[in-house]
């Protein structure tokens, strides 16, 4: 039967004050049954449009102070907390100086209206591959810190995600933090997003890359893809070419094409694999002469 | 499944409400305060209709709950005019033809006014930037950029 | 030519201020105390009988107040013909398109209603799905409808002069297949209603274009007399053709479930079910061979138009109609065969939208008449000066032109530095700038069929004041404005002394609605003439005032004087008082109505005239094309329109500007993409209309032709820069790739991959 829904199904709202509160209302819960959130963006649309299971209880996150920060220090990096929204990160004075990549992909999501409610980590979370945010994390090997009643476990980003919407979380587990660790000085970064319009699209191909380059030699580079997979992934044989050599032109071009070869895109309504592929390829090369540009 | 208790300042104006968590911010505005100003196009947060400010910032107030809004300042299209002395953005867009159906009119009025108030001297591109959440049908954008350009001159005191 | 006071002004909307103030109501914005609220339970299946559907477990659901299946509407049915009723308010014995509507329910709260509906047990026979019009129209395809053979749900032929002889005797000819695509009008409002059926009948606030249609539809369904239906309009959140002008699934539900409860009913449709459910713009593939001498005169062509109907026929037999009537503008044409037909599918309904029928066949006339230029090594502007008709003109098909500004367009076009500077701006690393051209003519004061014309009563109140009612709805177009210009310009008042009412079918004079651009041609002629009235009859008493004669009084500035003796002059307002209080009181009501008269259109033919006038469009786009992504920013419009006269400069640019970036949206962005008949993107993060940021810098350029049968020379204005569109995007970026798209989007994908086949030599 087909109902096209307006209304929101029923549900119980609980807003805790603290992590623990917020931990023992997820309990062992694997069934779906309490949902936690945050800017709302992604869940809210999801039950409106009965996408997904209704939970007996919405539990929103945002009373937690403990879990509202954006922070860095030359020591530790950034820390970008489960609150910090996505426009907050996107402008951030230190993520825009020193973090280019995740400055960029930040503004490229969505509108300004949901980037003044969702949270970079409500992006990673609800684990699209086309991620904006997801490439650029994947640059930077960010760390994803998730928290239930057992304790605290760090991952790396790259094996937060799973799959398309699955990501590494057990039940009862929420993410607390995201954290990057200091770049060398004299990083840069470039996030290109491909779509067919200006803004509000979702990623047809998002890539997102960092580096380092010093006399002339690439000390560090990361190559993140976002669209051309089940999960966002790294070009890690395109980054290999590149590191410890000069970064010419035709190098450039062959590391591009390498990436290209990497992705592992599919034929969806929104491109074809083909034309994915070869994107990867443009936008790969583009991303890091605009990195080296920069 | 009870209704919730929330304070919420709306317009200059505290309210008392009770809301059951479903009812969505948009919802409580429309149909419990029947400020029916700010408008429900998709539902989904992707058209910019329902665009209110809250806690200064713009947010699609059909994804945002009513209890969500809680001790929150929310202004929305309503609370523009002074009694019968328009705002100068609501001026400007008479004046420029910055609206034809009107229907996303009051969102891109409160995107307008926000942007204006973090940046009062806005660059076409800024400008756009500052509506890229925002659907028109009607217009083009054209004049709603033309519109918004005026209303930043007027309220740096003249063209 | 005498000077105006409000005429030709940039007059700001008499409605503006409602509208910027959120004070504007919409029909969603409505609601009654006791109100029940309505929704529609929709079918999972592109096409299935429907068996059987017991609502039992939803009637008895707390809070439910009434349920109604197909059956309650005694198998009637609607359509725009007598012969095309093929349309029950909910699905019957069949389910022909995905989400058709089968069940509806009222309850207390949208959440009861939105509840019950899943408790509806329907059983269906899941059927062969066709979706193909061009697979639909063969035997042994599916049937949409078991009498209709091959699905052809309507078809037009039209032969002038001989193509035959014409494609013998030409240079050069071509044949090529283009296709227009998938696209919606995009309102923001979804449409929306409140229904009151009690005892004085039923009254509805709806958002409709045209609510004439709409009471009509909901007199004939349940067996009312006209006098007992009463639409009500609210400000409309934009039509665009096609669902606002007609009737829905939900206007139907919410009368019958008022008139079971007793209680108000609402509905308001979700964007997602507008997306898959409301009427579109037809997909069609245009099979299209033109002739020309080697010097560019067009000597003939001939279109197979074969159109994607959809599951109902609605008003797609006047669509087909025009993609062939108008071919014979903007350019002479000679010789012209054209053959069209609509075929069911089991999608949603395909009906009209801006640029009705015309955007089409203007579309692959447009585009061939260039490649073929391209070929004869003839400039874009020499081949339309070359074939542009010149007014007086009549076509072969006996479509009379009385004023043409399409040379003067395109010459305007061609001395702008966007045009002569084309060469030099042309690859600045990846990036291609391209410029297109086009030219387009659209009709006016659409006459077609039924009831076409427009009355107006403007009532004189004692204090000078004047109320205006009209039928004719300002669904945001921008009309209200304009038809206040007009009866303030004839009797000498501002803007704001006159009062234009809210549409309400009990109220105000019978009219067609905004469609076919007929709102100030047509409504703007009845307005004319009530307010012609009003001062006749105004004059008369100043005239035995003054001892002058009527026909020497002038209106003006507020004010009435003799000609020629300025002493002898009051204040409109006294006169005002004078006339209504003289004797024992006179009312002063003034009557105006469109012209009748025209020479009936030859339906059938496809001869005469569809419209009272036409606009003439020529139009320039620059477009930056990045040839390794393909893609496409569009970076200026200029838009050189004639509409005769524009009555309100500022609507003008307005229109003209919103009609080209929907354009711009159908041509680069806009696309359902289709699975048997199932909507895969309804949504407005994959249905790409543009944004802020996606558009160009567009002027408009006036061109002033000052049409004969218009008021004050007015002629449309709004739907000729939709067509005028997508022709001149794909010129453009044939301009900076070399290659001519034929369908509708140019999406990036496209551009890179006939790129990329280009240089494997395919």
């Amino acid at each position: 039967m087909v109902t096209f829904y307006r209304r929101l199904p029923k549900f119980d709202y609980v807003k805790p004050k603290g992590i623990e509160e917020a931990l023992s209302l997820l309990g062992n819960d694997d069934e779906g049954r309490v949902k936690v959130f945050a800017g709302g963006t992604d869940v809210i649309p999801k039950l409106k449009g009965r996408l997904m299971k209704i939970p007996e209880v919405l539990v929103d996150l945002k009373g937690i102070s403990d879990l509202r920060f954006l922070v860095h220090d030359e020591g530790r990096g950034l820390r970008i907390g489960a609150l910090a929204t996505i426009f907050e990160v996107a402008h951030a004075p230190f993520v825009k100086e020193r973090l280019p990549v995740l400055s960029q992909a930040a503004r490229a999501i969505a509108s300004t209206q949901v980037q003044n409610r969702g949270t970079i980590v409500g992006n990673i979370c609800n684990a699209v591959p086309s991620a904006d945010s997801a490439p650029a994390l994947l640059c930077l090997e960010a760390e994803v810190v998730c928290l239930s009643k057992t304790g605290e476990r760090t991952v790396k980003v790259e094996e937060f995600f799973m799959g398309p919407n699955r990501t590494i979380l057990k039940p009862g587990e929420i993410v607390k933090e995201i954290r990057v660790s200091m770049r060398p000085g004299g990083t840069r970064g470039a996030y290109l997003k491909l779509s067919p319009r200006s803004k509000m699209d979702l990623a047809v191909v998002g890539v997102g890359v960092t580096a380092v380059r010093e006399d002339g030699v690439l000390k560090d580079v990361k190559i993140g893809l976002g669209a051309v997979a089940p999960t966002p992934m790294r070009a890690r044989k395109a980054e290999g070419v590149l590191l410890g050599e000069r970064a010419g032109d035709a190098l450039i071009r062959r590391a591009a094409k390498l990436a290209s070869e990497e992705s592992k895109p599919i034929d969806d309504h929104r491109a074809s694999a083909e034309y994915r592929r070869m994107m990867v390829e443009v936008l790969v090369r583009r991303a890091i002469h605009q990195c080296l540009r920069n | 499944m009870e209704k919730d208790a929330i304070k919420v300042k709306i317009n200059g104006r505290r309210y008392d409400l009770n809301v059951p968590p479903w009812k969505t911010l948009l919802e409580v505005l429309r149909e419990d305060l029947k400020l029916t100003g700010t408008k429900e196009g998709c539902g989904q947060g992707e058209c910019g209709s329902c665009t209110v400010i809250m806690g200064g910032k713009t947010v699609n107030s059909c994804l945002v709950l009513g209890v969500e809004a809680d001790g929150q300042e929310i202004l929305t299209i309503e609370g523009l005019a002074s009694g019968a002395a328009l705002n100068p953005i609501q001026e400007a867009f008479v004046e420029h033809a910055g609206m034809q159906c009107g229907f996303c009119t009051p969102g891109m009025i409160m995107s307008a006014k926000a942007l204006l108030d973090r940046n009062p001297n806005p660059s076409e591109t800024d400008i756009r930037e500052g509506i890229a959440g925002n659907f028109c049908r009607c217009t083009g954008y054209t004049k709603i950029i033309e519109s918004i350009d005026a209303a930043a001159k007027a309220m740096k005191g003249g063209a | 030519m005498e000077a105006y006071s409000v005429i030709g002004k940039r007059v700001p909307r008499v409605d503006g201020r409602v509208k910027v103030t959120g004070e504007a109501r919409y029909a969603a914005d409505h609601e009654m105390p006791g109100m029940l609220w309505c929704k529609m339970l929709r079918s999972p299946y592109a096409h299935a009988r429907i068996l059987n559907i017991d609502t039992s477990r939803a009637e008895r659901h707390p809070g439910v107040k009434g349920v109604v299946t197909g059956k309650d509407f005694k198998g009637w049915r609607w359509g725009w013909m007598p012969k095309t009723r093929d349309e029950a308010p909910l699905g019957e014995d069949k389910a022909r398109y995905l989400a058709e509507a089968v069940a509806a329910v009222a309850a207390v709260d949208e959440e009861t209603a939105e509840e019950a509906t899943e408790l509806i047990k329907v059983e269906y026979e899941d059927l062969p799905v066709v979706s193909d019009p061009e697979e639909a129209m063969k035997g042994g395809a599916p049937q949409v409808y078991d009498h209709v053979k091959n699905n052809i749900s309507w078809e037009f032929h039209m032969d002038f002069g001989d193509v035959e002889k014409a494609f013998r005797e030409s240079d050069l000819v071509r044949e090529d297949r283009f296709e227009t695509g998938r696209a919606i009008t995009g309102y923001l409002e979804p449409p929306a209603a409140v229904a009151l059926w009690d005892s004085s009948g039923i009254t509805i606030w709806a958002a409709k274009q045209s609510p004439y249609f709409v009471y009509r539809h909901l007199a004939a369904c349940f067996r009312l007399p006209l006098n007992k239906v009463r639409v009500i309009q609210p400000f409309i959140g934009g039509g665009f053709g096609g669902t606002k002008n007609d009737s829905l699934a939900g206007d139907f539900c919410a009368c019958l479930l008022s008139k079971m409860t007793g209680k108000p009913v609402k509905f308001v449709y979700s964007m997602e079910e507008v997306l898959m459910t409301c009427r579109r713009r037809h997909n069609m593939i245009i099979y299209n061979k033109m002739g020309m001498k080697k010097d560019g005169t067009i000597t003939g062509m001939q279109s197979r138009v074969i159109a994607d109907g959809g599951a109902h026929t609605a008003i797609g037999p006047l669509t087909m109609y025009l993609t062939g009537c108008m071919s014979t503008l903007p350019y002479k044409l000679p010789n012209f065969k054209h053959d069209a037909y609509r075929i069911f599918t089991n999608n949603p309904i395909s009906a009209a939208m801006r640029g009705h029928g015309v955007t089409h066949t203007r579309f692959a006339a447009e585009v061939q008449m260039e490649m073929m230029a391209e070929e004869l090594r003839i400039d874009p502007v020499q081949i339309r000066l070359k074939n542009a008709i010149n007014a007086p003109h009549e076509t072969i098909n006996k479509v009379t032109v009385n004023s043409c500004g399409l040379s003067e367009g395109i010459r305007t076009l061609a001395d702008r530095p966007e045009w002569k500077g084309r060469e030099e701006k042309k690859t600045e690393g990846s990036v291609a700038h391209g410029v297109g051209l086009s030219g387009t003519a659209y009709l006016g004061g659409a006459r077609q069929r039924g009831h076409q014309s427009c009355g107006a009563v403007v009532r004189l109140c004692e204090d000078g004041s004047v109320d205006y009612l009209t039928g004719a709805t300002d669904c945001g177009q921008g009309s209200d404005t304009v038809l206040v210009q007009i009866i303030a310009e004839e009797l000498g008042l501002r803007v704001e002394d006159v009062d234009i009412k809210r549409v309400d079918t009990a109220l105000t004079p019978c009219d067609a609605g905004s469609y076919g651009s007929r709102v100030t041609v047509l409504a703007g002629e009845a307005a004319q003439k009530a307010a012609r009235d009003v001062k006749d009859q105004l004059a008369r008493f100043a005239a035995r005032e003054w001892e002058a004669n009527p026909e020497d009084i002038v209106f003006k500035n507020g004010g009435v004087y003799v000609q020629g003796s300025p002493d002898r002059a009051m204040p409109f307002q006294k006169l005002a008082q004078i006339a209504c209080y003289s004797g024992s009181g006179a009312v002063i009501l003034g009557k105006g109505y469109s012209q009748y008269g025209l020479e009936v259109l030859d339906f059938d033919r496809g001869e005469g005239n569809s419209g009272t006038s036409y606009s003439f469009t020529s139009q320039l786009t620059g477009v930056d094309v990045d040839l390794e992504t393909g893609f496409v920013k569009c970076t200026d419009m200029v838009i050189a329109h004639d509409c005769g006269r524009p009555l309100n400069p500022i609507n003008v640019e307005a229109q003209n500007q919103g009609a080209a970036v929907q354009g711009m949206g159908q041509a680069l962005y806009e696309e359902f993409k289709m699975d048997l008949g199932r909507t895969l993107n309804p949504n407005f993060v994959d249905y790409k209309m543009p944004l802020s940021m996606d558009i160009p810098r567009i002027e408009v350029i006036d061109i002033i032709t000052d049409e004969p049968s218009g008021p004050y020379g007015a002629k449309e204005a709004s739907e000729g820069a939709i067509v005028s569109t997508p022709p001149s995007v794909v010129s453009a970026i044939h301009d900076a790739t070399g290659i001519w798209f034929k369908e509708q989007p140019v999406t990036p994908e496209k551009i890179v991959m006939a790129m990329k086949k280009r240089k494997s030599g395919g």
